[in-house]
């Protein structure tokens, strides 16, 4: 629970780094090799792991359990989106929530779920706790990948502080061999592979005492599907939702609107920008037009039509500066955020000023501001 | 002068976000107490009544409702904050549910049954630590303690409606108004603050509007790079990006553009705190997950003023990283861009009050906020508070023995002044007209419209030295070098475009090494034949003044008095200087000013070069008056919000020390007054059962203003769009024992006086006198102007 607490006790033999960030990185690690979408933290504490995790591009969907909310409260303000996360609303979709309960508890809103880690956790459960913690884990949350990590008790007479357990609430602390045996038999009984590893290298000569954390990574071994996972469980929810944070995404039709529109009228305003500035070099009389527009002015939305079929050039009649939109999707930046034309085209209908077939953008050259 | 501090403050640890402790609203500044002759009334009595609301709301709590301050101690000492808090909350029956607690010190709503308390917990590996809970203070409501506490909660109640924190203000960042044209977003959020007000603690809230911008540094130092080319890169870029507030990708802070780092890129390392190095790149991947794109980008320098964590000195950025918040002076400058802004963000008085009720409304229906008021014994009066204010009569304009009325809906005399003789007119016998070739149209066009509108005026006219040049800035400035005789009056530029280095080296020139009024216009100005006799008009007016010339007068009823008027201007980019600009008035008409300015490196107080402005300022008063003044008003505009008590107890003294140097038996009268325009106040007139903008004149000394100042509010001018916003004057020191009407008045009177402007503005006129001078100093000349130039306008 308390995990940075912890190292107090293991100043003498020095992590470096810390052995607690040595624990977030294997996790972060993982998630870089797995890529899971929607990743749970039990006993998340303080939110750090998941603060970490947030900046993880794969993942969408970010939960956190813990049995104290007063702890999750205190820092969960760091989960919530930031002003620039509105400003820039960034492709993926982001929630994150927190659930005040107990992992002895199934709920519902545990299903689902890709990577669920458990850092630094079953050593505070209680034995009734831990009794129940594999098959609301394993056998109800069933995620693909589960990761276990314990402090390793053989490792203790290296600590010279830790009398009997290394944190006052841990309830026991377990040598390799049974964490490995709890593990396997867990594994073994839901169906998962483990594999065992560890953070916090002994030192040199006493290798055999293992890594001062131990972590076991369970991988499912058949992909179940969802639905009959859910259907055999009872699904009543018990844990209180204390924080939930959706962060602005492009995926929202709202935000994607807005980052488009916001695009096109500043490619525009670039389009405009340089036309002008060619038509400046042939002089300031507006009357006199550039060699390669020969006459378009006169008809304009006879030949506009015509040329943007044609071309993506833009153009200029009486007061206005059209735009064609072939030309602004082509730039990278709008292309990317529309994908294609139509999308383009929908999205920006009634909220940007089109010509009358609603072809091109349309631009009023009083709008240019002298340049300096 | 006899002030106190309230030492309460000193004790208060619990803090905002980032352990700011300052304080905003110069609470326990108590500058009254020492005017015996306010003691009893502050109140003006001029004028006719007029009903208002404003955006205060009464704060409604129990009676006789205090906080109740305790000592938290631990035997044997526990060091962790989090240890501390999880053993003290552990007695919740005892302590109650709600409470405040930093680590040592408790704030509860409610008093314990006994001072002391002693309470036994046992931490997790069994050991038993006795708790003492000892009561420390009784907090009355009005408390500078109690009321930041006040202060602490309500922002608390903000962020738990889901508003986002920029700075000092709360926005809401899920229905943004976009302006694509400009890629700037606007942000509709609240101000707020509670304070003891004459009668009540009140809530001032007032809406706030943020200006985001959709692109990073990045995007914007790329489109100045396509904008002026290489050669001007990174001047433009220091120009346009230092002193402005961004935001960051990875936290909630803003950070302030202090410097670019043209030598350093993301590659670049930084030693952490740990004392390792690392790249930026490498940090910002691994701590963040963040891929920095560009590794050629310059690293942006952010100076930190406060201590923040194991941070000290400087913080530097990547433009990548760092989103823009505000406006640049460039934008500010830009018409189109500010007119599309305000449809947004000048609100008209109805509208106003109908997104500050949104709020209120918000607040009151979210049950959570509610709850957490309930558990601290406080409550709000959801309707506005109402009272009366006064419009004191308009003043008469007098120019050349003719007596002029404004219409007060306008606060504006152009029209009624036009082609009525000047007080003063100085003649442009001999006057330099310059322009380049292809002005030469338009320098004749100002010519003819000149010699049009001066005649009335009263200003005999020469036709002018018409010199033609190339247009660079040195053949501006040789044509200056060569053809200035000591009988030249004046010097008129036609720029043909806003280049600010043209400005700024002609300004310089002719404010320093060869002192000469000048008049610079831009021929873009003169281009419109329908405006162009108003323009000629404002010009002529303008050129007369930087001559030495007078416009037009109010009475002034006080004798031998001295107005001096001080404001500030900081200098982001040469060599972060600030300027004070000093004005101070010659005669009884209010017509003539000296001026002086201060310019100082950081660090340096601004005091000092004050005390030697008063002097020559008094110096000259003498010759023009054959007599020191016995009345002196200083209008001290420029005070930050927190700097009042800096204010009172270094800078009143050291006036009172210069004018003690001036000789024994010279004790004036001084009266000063601290002039603030950016307030969070708004006064609505309640007309026929809608809201409009008070009239200019309107004073307001009662229910909003603060029992432990001697202070009023005047709105002085009016606004097309939005809501006008009332001025406040904090008269800090006064010995003049004039009443509170009187000095109101006064005031109001020397919002008249502005030669810039026909009509009423703001401030003091030299108020606004003082900033045109520190702005032009601060922004071309960066060093103080020839001193013969110190009794004319030629800063306007």
């Amino acid at each position: 629970m308390d995990k940075n607490f912890q190292e107090e006790f293991t100043q003498i033999i020095k992590f470096q780094p810390p052995l607690y960030k040595q624990r977030y990185q294997f996790v972060k690690d993982l998630v870089e090799k797995y890529k899971p979408k929607k990743v749970a933290d039990l006993g998340c504490a303080d939110c750090s792991l998941l603060w970490m995790l947030k900046f993880c591009s794969c993942i969408e969907v970010l939960a956190g359990l813990d049995i104290c909310a007063n702890v999750m409260k205190e820092k969960m303000h760091t989960l919530s989106p930031l002003p620039v996360d509105y400003l820039q609303p960034s492709e993926r979709s982001l929630t994150v929530t927190l659930h005040h309960g107990s992992v002895a508890h199934k709920d519902p809103c545990m299903l689902g779920f890709d990577l669920v880690t458990c850092i630094e956790l079953i050593e505070h459960l209680e034995e009734s706790e831990l009794k129940k913690f594999p098959e609301v884990v394993f056998g109800f949350m069933a995620p693909s990948i589960v990761v276990i990590s314990t402090p390793n008790s053989e490792f203790n007479p290296l600590l010279p502080r830790v009398m009997l357990y290394r944190h006052p609430d841990h309830k026991f602390e377990w040598s390799q061999a049974q964490f490995q045996s709890w593990a396997l038999e867990t594994a073994r009984c839901y169906n998962y592979s483990v594999e065992f590893t560890g953070v916090g290298h002994p030192p040199t000569g006493m290798e055999k005492v293992g890594f001062c954390t131990q972590i076991g990574v369970f991988v499912r071994k058949c992909p179940q599907t969802g639905e009959s996972v859910q259907s055999e469980k009872p699904t009543e929810a018990v844990y209180k939702t204390v924080f939930k944070a959706v962060y602005p995404s492009l995926k929202d039709e709202k935000y994607l609107q807005n980052a488009v529109i916001s695009e096109v009228v500043f490619t525009a305003q670039i389009i405009k920008h340089r036309l002008m500035s060619k038509r400046k070099e042939y002089g300031d009389d507006p009357e006199r037009k550039p060699k390669s527009q020969p006459s378009m002015d006169y008809f304009p939305d006879h030949l506009g039509k015509l040329l943007v079929e044609k071309n993506m050039e833009p153009f200029v009649s009486g007061n206005e500066v059209y735009i064609p939109l072939t030309a602004i999707f082509s730039f990278p930046k709008v292309n990317r955020l529309c994908g294609t034309f139509e999308k383009l085209c929908k999205l920006i209908a009634g909220k940007v000023a089109l010509s009358s077939d609603g072809s091109a953008v349309m631009l009023n050259i009083e709008h240019e501001n002298e340049e300096n | 002068v006899g002030l106190q501090v309230s030492s309460g403050l000193q004790d208060m640890s619990l803090r905002d976000r980032g352990g700011r402790r300052r304080d905003f609203h110069d609470l326990g500044v108590n500058t009254r107490q020492a005017m015996v002759h306010v003691q009893e009334s502050k109140t003006g009595f001029s004028g006719k009544v007029i009903k208002l609301s404003t955006n205060h709301f009464r704060l409604t709590s129990r009676p006789q409702w205090a906080l109740y301050q305790y000592h938290v101690g631990y035997s044997p000492d526990m060091e962790a904050r989090r240890l501390r808090s999880a053993l003290l909350f552990q007695h919740e029956e005892t302590i109650g549910k709600t409470h405040a607690f930093d680590g040592t010190v408790l704030f509860l709503p409610r008093k314990l049954d006994s001072k002391v308390t002693e309470l036994f917990s046992r931490t997790r590996n069994g050991e038993d630590v006795k708790i003492t809970v000892t009561l420390t203070n009784e907090l009355p409501p009005t408390s500078p303690t109690c009321l930041q506490f006040y202060n602490i909660i309500f922002r608390r109640l903000l962020k738990m409606l889901n508003l986002q924190q920029i700075g000092r203000n709360y926005y809401n960042p899920s229905d943004p108004v976009s302006i694509p044209n400009h890629r700037l977003m606007v942000w509709l959020g609240f101000t707020s603050s509670i304070l003891q007000y004459e009668e009540n603690i009140m809530l001032c809230a007032d809406v706030s509007h943020k200006v985001l911008r959709g692109e990073t540094v990045l995007d914007t130092m790329h489109s100045l790079h396509s904008q002026v080319g290489e050669e001007r890169f990174r001047d433009t870029c220091a120009k346009e990006l230092i002193g402005l507030i961004v935001l960051t990708k990875y936290n909630n802070r803003t950070y302030r553009i202090d410097d670019i780092d043209w030598d350093n890129n993301p590659k670049g390392t930084f030693r952490k705190s740990d004392g390792s190095e690392m790249s930026f790149v490498e940090y910002y991947k691994k701590q963040y997950n963040i891929e920095i794109s560009d590794w050629m980008q310059p690293v942006l320098i952010s100076q930190m003023k406060r201590r923040r964590g194991n941070i000290q000195g400087s913080v530097a950025l990547i433009p990548e990283l760092c989103s823009l918040t505000g406006l640049t002076d460039k934008m500010r400058s830009d018409f189109n861009m500010m007119k599309d802004l305000a449809i947004h963000t000048r609100l008209p008085p109805e509208q106003r009050q109908r997104e500050l009720g949104r709020l209120l409304n918000y607040i009151q229906r979210d049950d959570n906020v509610q709850k957490e008021l309930r558990n601290w014994g406080l409550s709000f009066d959801y309707r506005s508070v109402s009272f009366t204010g006064r419009v004191v009569q308009g003043e008469k304009i007098l120019q050349s023995g003719s007596m002029f009325d404004y219409n007060p809906q306008f606060a504006d005399w152009t029209k009624e002044t036009r082609g009525v003789p000047l007080i003063r007119a100085v003649p442009m016998d001999n006057w330099l007209l310059i322009y380049t070739r292809r002005n030469h149209d338009v320098a004749n066009t100002l010519l003819q419209s000149l010699f049009k509108v001066t005649p009335s005026m009263g200003i005999h006219m020469n036709k002018p030295n018409m010199i033609e040049v190339d247009d660079r800035t040195e053949a501006y400035l040789r044509v200056l070098q060569q053809r200035i005789t000591p009988e030249t009056n004046i010097v008129v530029c036609i720029l043909s475009s806003s280049r600010k280095d043209k400005y700024d080296a002609i300004k310089k020139y002719l404010c320093t090494d060869c002192p000469i009024p000048s008049q610079c216009v831009l021929a873009r100005t003169l281009s419109k034949p329908q405006t162009i006799m108003t323009v000629a008009t404002k010009i002529a007016l303008q050129m007369n003044c930087k001559m030495g010339g007078e416009l037009w007068s109010v009475e002034i009823p006080l004798k031998q008095v001295m107005i001096v008027g001080i404001d500030c201007y900081h200098d982001t980019v040469a060599g972060k200087q600030s300027i004070a600009g000093f004005v101070a008035s010659l005669n009884q008409g209010m017509t003539r000013w000296f001026s002086r300015c201060v310019v100082q490196s950081r660090g340096q107080e601004l005091v000092d070069g004050i005390k030697v402005c008063l002097q020559t300022a008094l110096r000259n008063w003498s010759k023009w008056n054959r007599c020191l003044p016995s009345r002196i008003f200083v209008y001290r505009d420029g005070v930050g919000d927190g700097q009042l008590n800096t204010l009172v107890n270094y800078e009143v003294p050291q006036f009172l020390d210069c004018l003690k140097s001036i000789g024994t038996d010279y004790s004036p009268k001084l009266t000063v007054i601290v002039v603030k325009k950016r307030v969070g106040a708004r006064f609505f007139a309640e007309v026929g059962g809608g809201l409009r903008n008070p009239p200019p004149g309107t004073v307001v000394d009662t229910v909003v203003t603060r029992p432990e100042w001697y202070d009023f509010f005047v709105v002085s001018q009016t606004v097309k769009n939005g809501c006008v916003a009332p001025t406040h004057y904090n008269v800090v020191y006064d010995t003049s024992l004039l009443k509170p009407d009187h000095v109101q008045r006064l005031t109001y009177k020397l919002c008249h006086m502005y030669y810039n402007w026909s009509g009423i503005i703001r401030v003091p006129a030299p108020c606004q006198y003082a900033h045109k001078l520190a702005f032009l100093v601060g922004q071309s000349i960066h060093r103080e102007p020839n001193l013969m130039l110190s009794e004319r306008l030629y800063y306007l």
